[in-house]
């Protein structure tokens, strides 16, 4: 069994970092994790995945999609207030980040979202996911893990995904 | 006006400029010093990854909670497997005081406090995932004893994760992230909690007391010694299984409001040691060991035939057990009594060879009883510990 590499990667990429090895990647991922909830447990539904991102190259780099087997769309959401509630929507642009900065996609913020799966995904299991960058080469997340969790307030209405 | 916040800024200020003038060095080390000592819990951790799970050859911690779950109907061996590849992920993590991945509360991860939690399987599981040819050797239910009066909401489960710290609130923590990844895959049958000494309050080594008084563990096997292995640690069967152990769980109620009509001297007789020192009758300290055929000068034994201590002595059978267990302690009756008792732990490699003999003695003949109930049973079995990319049962489930 090799599920723990995207955890390895994650825990050593720091190092990597400390003893200024030329190998540190430009874009650095930590602790991904995807969504198991009732949204994600069924063919046609959704979910969100979460990591904290850090550019560690010079130049501004802009998650702007993704993709992944098991989605048939991959977008970059956020949530905003509009009329006094929460609504999530795709995020114009895709999230900027600056040279040196972490952004963190975090449940009631901003997330990728997984649409249209076309297997369910319930909690405990590790799939892949590819994130497009502008600025950047592509990042794969291997072993990505589905983690069961209600927190951020994340609601998701399906028909307001077909657009 | 100076505001408290300013008074309070300026006075550290005028401390600051006073230590520099008095050699700065010393008085920030001390203060470094003191912070160390200050937050020593939060700094001592276990080590999560080796040949045995974790909680078990470990100088007991201060706070204890059992979760045991039954497994949803139609849970699968993949479920089985996905679910202790969650757990593993969440045990490893907490182990180094991280919070899990996912985790909705971060910030209460502020120290390791030698978390642990360790794994366990009940005869019920393998029943339900139709794996009962999977179960360990000297793996069995018991059978019921006279002396119990055992209640559903104590006893059986189908999983169990046995979380213990040195904190309060990393247990609570950790049982919150836990119980959390587990619900995907079964519900809370119940839940137990308990408590030790904190640590610092008995020297490592020195046998902690329960609450009726005694020294409870005296003829345990050493931690990290060979006894210990050939005692718990299982050598043989799958590979899932070697270097695990069998748990047997008593949830044991004690009658203090009876116990403590009795004398010291009637306490110790019942028991078959003094309180105060632990020492067998026959003996002046907690290390001597019991003479079984000491008589007083008018020819009765020293140590009286229904004394606990004779009745739970090895036969000569290799009957002997690694107990862990801590208290409980619930609300006070309305007339005033303690309603307290152990989680009582008992560690072996053969359940049916180990504990049921000497639990058969103990229940046929054992003055103790008269103070003690158990009114919980259940027991378990705790794969091998895991190392690289493993996850906890592997194989098992597969």
């Amino acid at each position: 069994m090799k599920l723990r590499n995207a955890f390895l990667i994650a825990a050593v990429a720091p190092l990597l970092v400390l003893t200024g090895c030329a190998s540190t990647p430009a874009v650095e991922i930590s602790d991904p994790w995807v969504r198991a909830s009732d949204y994600s447990d069924h063919v046609g539904g959704m979910t969100g995945v979460f990591f904290e991102v850090k550019n560690n190259s010079s130049e501004t780099i802009t998650l702007v999609g993704g993709s992944a087997e098991i989605a048939g769309k991959v977008e970059i959401h956020e949530i905003v207030m509009s009329g006094g509630e929460m609504v999530m929507q795709q995020k114009d642009g895709g999230i900027s980040i600056e040279p040196g900065q972490t952004h963190v996609l975090e449940m009631g913020g901003d997330h990728v979202m997984l649409m249209d799966l076309n297997k369910a995904i319930v909690a405990g299991d590790v799939l892949s996911v590819t994130l497009d960058f502008e600025g950047a080469e592509d990042v794969t997340l291997t072993d990505l893990v589905a983690k069961p969790s209600d927190g951020g307030d994340e609601t998701y209405h399906e028909e307001d995904h077909n657009h | 006006m100076v505001s408290r916040r300013g008074f309070l800024a300026s006075s550290a200020a005028a401390a600051a400029s006073a230590a520099a003038g008095l050699g700065v060095g010393a008085a920030a080390a001390t203060q470094v010093a003191n912070d160390q000592a200050q937050t020593s819990t939060a700094k001592r951790f276990l080590k999560f990854e080796g040949p045995h799970q974790v909680g078990i050859e470990t100088p007991i911690q201060a706070v204890t909670n059992m979760v045991t779950f039954d497994l949803l109907p139609g849970t699968t061996l993949s479920d089985m497997q996905r679910w202790m590849f969650l757990l593993t992920d969440d045990i490893r993590r907490m182990a180094n005081g991280e919070p899990v991945l996912a985790d909705p509360a971060p910030e209460l991860a502020i120290g390791a406090a030698r978390f642990s939690a360790y794994v366990g399987f009940g005869p019920s599981m393998f029943r339900k995932l139709g794996i009962e040819n999977r179960m360990p050797e000297g793996l069995i239910d018991l059978p019921a004893f006279s002396i119990d009066d055992l209640k559903d909401e104590f006893s059986g489960g189908d999983v169990l994760i046995h979380v213990a710290a040195d904190d309060p609130v990393v247990l609570s923590h950790g049982v919150r992230n836990l119980v959390r990844d587990s619900l995907p895959f079964a519900t809370v049958r119940w839940n137990q909690a308990g408590f030790s000494h904190t640590p610092g309050m008995v020297p490592e080594g020195v046998t902690h007391r329960n609450l009726m008084g005694q020294v409870d563990g005296t003829a345990n096997p050493a931690l990290d010694s060979d006894d210990f292995d050939e005692v718990v640690w299982i050598k043989d069967g799958p590979q899932w299984i070697q270097g695990g152990t069998l748990l047997v769980f008593r949830r044991i109620a004690m009658q203090l409001d009876t116990w403590d009509q009795l004398s010291s001297v009637g306490k110790g007789e019942v028991i078959g040691r003094t309180l105060k020192e632990g020492a067998p009758l026959t003996g002046s300290k907690e290390s001597d060991l019991p003479d079984f055929e000491a008589r007083s000068a008018v020819g009765l034994k020293v140590i009286p035939e229904f004394a606990h201590i004779r009745r739970a002595s090895d036969s000569g059978q290799g009957e002997r057990i690694f107990r862990r267990p801590f208290s409980y302690e619930m609300p006070i009756s309305k007339a005033g009594s303690m309603d307290v008792g152990l989680l009582w732990c008992a560690y072996q490699r053969n359940i049916e060879k180990q504990y049921l003999p000497m639990q058969l003695r103990l229940a046929e003949l054992d003055l103790l009883n008269r103070w003690t109930l158990p009114i919980g049973s259940a027991t378990f079995a705790i794969p091998r510990g895991v190392t690289g990319d493993e996850v906890i049962a592997e194989g098992l489930f597969s």
